[in-house]
């Protein structure tokens, strides 16, 4: 069976290359067709525009009978991927996938999730909330994820300097990223998290 | 239990004994049934070779009306959850509509030369052209991949709705499709056995017994409320309308919050009740970690002694006196955590006695078991037959019924609203437990006992239980269905 799936990989990586999306790279890890590395690009018109997410993908041996594992190395901020660990919650990853499908349809599909995301359906619960309830401050905070962790052209000031205060109480960057993030950029909020 | 009861009965055969166990309640009356015992409820208890008959009758029926395979017949019947008269009259208005519904054809017409027959989709590989075949639904991929993908799901466990391998595509693949593409015997007796277990589950008039290992299943027509039926072979007592142990009085959803919540707490709570206490000044809830009982609360740093609660000052010699226990317990009763400890005892209340009746029916077990060799023993002797010893082994067995009640009416206090009503239930409840309790202390010394006398019990233990199921199990199932205009 693994057979089968590294000759599809070798077609799949061939059709990302060819294909004219120019959004998508695909390439592999290792010599042995089961760990692979994507990147798409965020969507226009989104909080994701002008960055470049890395997606880590792996091969089940039964592939393309069952579906590729992937999640973000990029830290994104999603209401459908995990803050924390990068997993994703997309339905051709779990029971809607078909055998036909093909990492290319993967990787759009992972781009379309960035476009449009389904918060009633969520992978990461407090992001989701966030959304829900104050979707103008969701999006300068996915926008300055992006512009940190995925090389985004939007810079915010305020967010950079809030991070920078809990930088200076000797907090690590991320933590403090998260900590501001859930608690929707009140310091006191976040730093009391940190130290309780 | 029930193969060896059977060996034991050598004087009289298992259908006696079933017939003396069923007369004792009605005393030599012939008595309908359904009237007398509240819980009654018509089902059958069948083995698998009956199911496989009573399953293939249907597939047959369609099979035929329809002019259809009978995996066609399959697929359709699982989607229709084996109405066969409903598919067959739908099928007469609109036949194209039940091919969509059950997924034997594509909501959405395949459009012609969308798959390729040069390369297989799935493989990337050129097979020859008749390697290639494809469902309903006209997505072709090689033979090599549609047995692949076979595999592969039979292994996860799908049978019934094994899906074509093509993107958005839901179009079913029925058994002779899938069969003729597994040769694997293994692979192919597992397919099956899938198969009958998902059929079973689909049919609304079948359930397995929930005993580990049980091959018996029920056949019943009614799936609401809780609906008692026990196992020809394990002698397991189920709801068939939810599967879970029988539970009457308590409905279906009552007895799925209570044994989630035991699930979910129970170790927490009994962590908690022995571990922690809140301190008697602010109310805190405080963890005991060690062996001093002279405690300081972390909160208010008020000094107070573990066992009695009462100030740590008073406690200088008289130590293990510790007499002050009896404070008032409406202190600062309003605060949350006073609250919570409330909802916590009121829990703790209902759980400890749905515990200790599930130990006292596990020990009723071993009473029976015991009295059954003591009764063998007797007839060994020659101190009278079987027949003479029949009452005692029919008290043990009321016993257990009964107990087996009482076990389910703590739940069914536990949600239920304080009124009038929770008060008269509580009130059988008490009466059905101080019967129980002397029936369960006759029984034990059954042979020191009266005849008369424990008979005499057990018809009064009875009673009060039906009359609990009587005022509570009906009128509860009526409210179920009335609450909700």
């Amino acid at each position: 069976m693994a057979n089968i799936a590294a000759k599809r990989i070798k077609r799949e990586i061939i059709e990302v290359v060819k294909g004219e999306e120019g959004v998508l790279k695909l390439e592999l890890v290792n010599n042995a067709w089961t760990d692979l590395l994507g990147e798409i690009a965020g969507p226009p018109d989104t909080p994701y525009e002008g960055g470049l997410f890395k997606l880590e993908i792996k091969i089940p041996e039964t592939y393309p009978f069952n579906p590729p594992k992937v999640r973000f190395i990029t830290k994104v901020w999603h209401p459908n991927v995990s803050s924390v660990t990068g997993a994703i919650c997309l339905d051709i990853l779990k029971d809607q996938w078909a055998a036909a499908l093909t990492l290319r349809t993967v990787l759009l599909s992972i781009q379309a999730l960035l476009a449009s995301a389904e918060p009633n359906d969520p992978q990461d619960a407090v992001v989701a909330r966030q959304y829900i309830e104050n979707e103008p401050l969701f999006e300068l905070t996915a926008r300055h994820w992006t512009n940190v962790y995925a090389n985004g052209p939007t810079v915010v000031w305020e967010f950079n300097q809030k991070v920078q205060t809990l930088l200076e109480m000797g907090v690590d960057e991320h933590n403090a990223r998260v900590a501001l993030s859930t608690y929707n950029w009140d310091v006191e909020g976040a730093t009391e998290q940190i130290f309780s | 239990m029930s193969a060896d009861s059977d060996m034991e009965y050598s004087d009289n055969d298992g259908d006696e004994y079933d017939y003396y166990g069923e007369i004792d309640d009605c005393d030599m009356e012939t008595v309908d049934q359904s009237k007398t015992d509240p819980e009654y409820f018509l089902f059958s208890c069948l083995r698998v070779e009956e199911v496989e008959k009573l399953l293939n009758e249907s597939i047959e029926l369609l099979s035929n009306n329809l002019q259809i395979t009978p995996s066609l017949a399959k697929v359709i019947l699982h989607a229709y959850e084996w109405n066969a008269q409903e598919i067959i009259n739908r099928y007469k208005e609109n036949a194209n509509e039940v091919l969509i519904f059950s997924r034997v054809k594509p909501c959405v017409p395949t459009a012609p030369g969308t798959s390729t027959r040069t390369h297989c989709a799935v493989c990337a590989n050129m097979p020859p052209l008749q390697s290639f075949s494809a469902l309903t639904c006209g997505h072709s991929f090689c033979n090599d991949c549609w047995s692949m993908h076979f595999e592969v799901q039979i292994m996860q466990g799908v049978s019934n709705t094994i899906q074509c391998m093509a993107q958005e595509c839901e179009v079913r693949a029925p058994e002779d499709f899938v069969l003729s593409h597994v040769t694997k015997p293994s692979l192919r007796e597992r397919y099956q056995q899938f198969m009958f277990k998902d059929h079973v589950k689909s049919h609304p008039q079948l359930r397995f017994c929930p005993g580990p290992n049980c091959q018996w299943i029920f056949r019943a027509w009614v799936r609401q409320g809780p609906r008692r039926v026990e196992c020809k072979g394990c002698e397991l007592l189920t709801c068939f309308s939810c599967g879970a142990p029988h539970h009457a009085p308590t409905d279906c959803a009552t007895i799925r919050l209570w044994l989630t919540k035991c699930a979910d707490d129970s170790e927490t709570v009994n962590y908690i009740s022995a571990n922690t206490k809140d301190c008697p000044k602010c109310q805190i809830c405080i963890e005991k970690n060690g062996g001093c009982n002279h405690m300081q609360c972390g909160s208010c740093r008020h000094d107070f002694c573990w066992v009695c609660l009462g100030d740590w000052k008073c406690h200088g010699s008289e130590y293990y006196e510790c007499s002050r226990y009896k404070e008032d317990p409406n202190l600062a009763s309003d605060s949350q955590h006073a609250q919570a400890r409330e909802a916590l005892k009121k829990y703790l209340h209902y759980y400890e006695r749905w515990e200790n009746h599930a130990r006292s029916l596990k020990l009723e077990e071993q009473t029976l078991a015991s009295l059954k060799s003591r009764i063998n023993q007797k007839v060994m002797a020659g101190e009278g037959t079987w027949i003479d010893w029949q009452y005692l082994w029919d008290s043990a067995k009321l016993l257990k019924r009964c107990r087996y009640t009482l076990q389910y009416t703590y739940p069914f206090a536990y949600y239920m609203d304080n009124g009038p009503r929770k008060e008269l239930f509580e009130y059988q409840q008490a009466q059905l437990e101080a019967e129980i309790e002397n029936l369960s202390w006759k029984v034990e010394r059954a042979e020191t006992t009266d005849r008369g006398d424990l008979e005499n019990q057990m018809d009064i233990a009875e009673k009060r239980r039906t009359t609990l199921l009587k005022d509570f199990l009906d009128i509860h199932i009526n409210n179920a269905s009335s609450s909700k205009i």
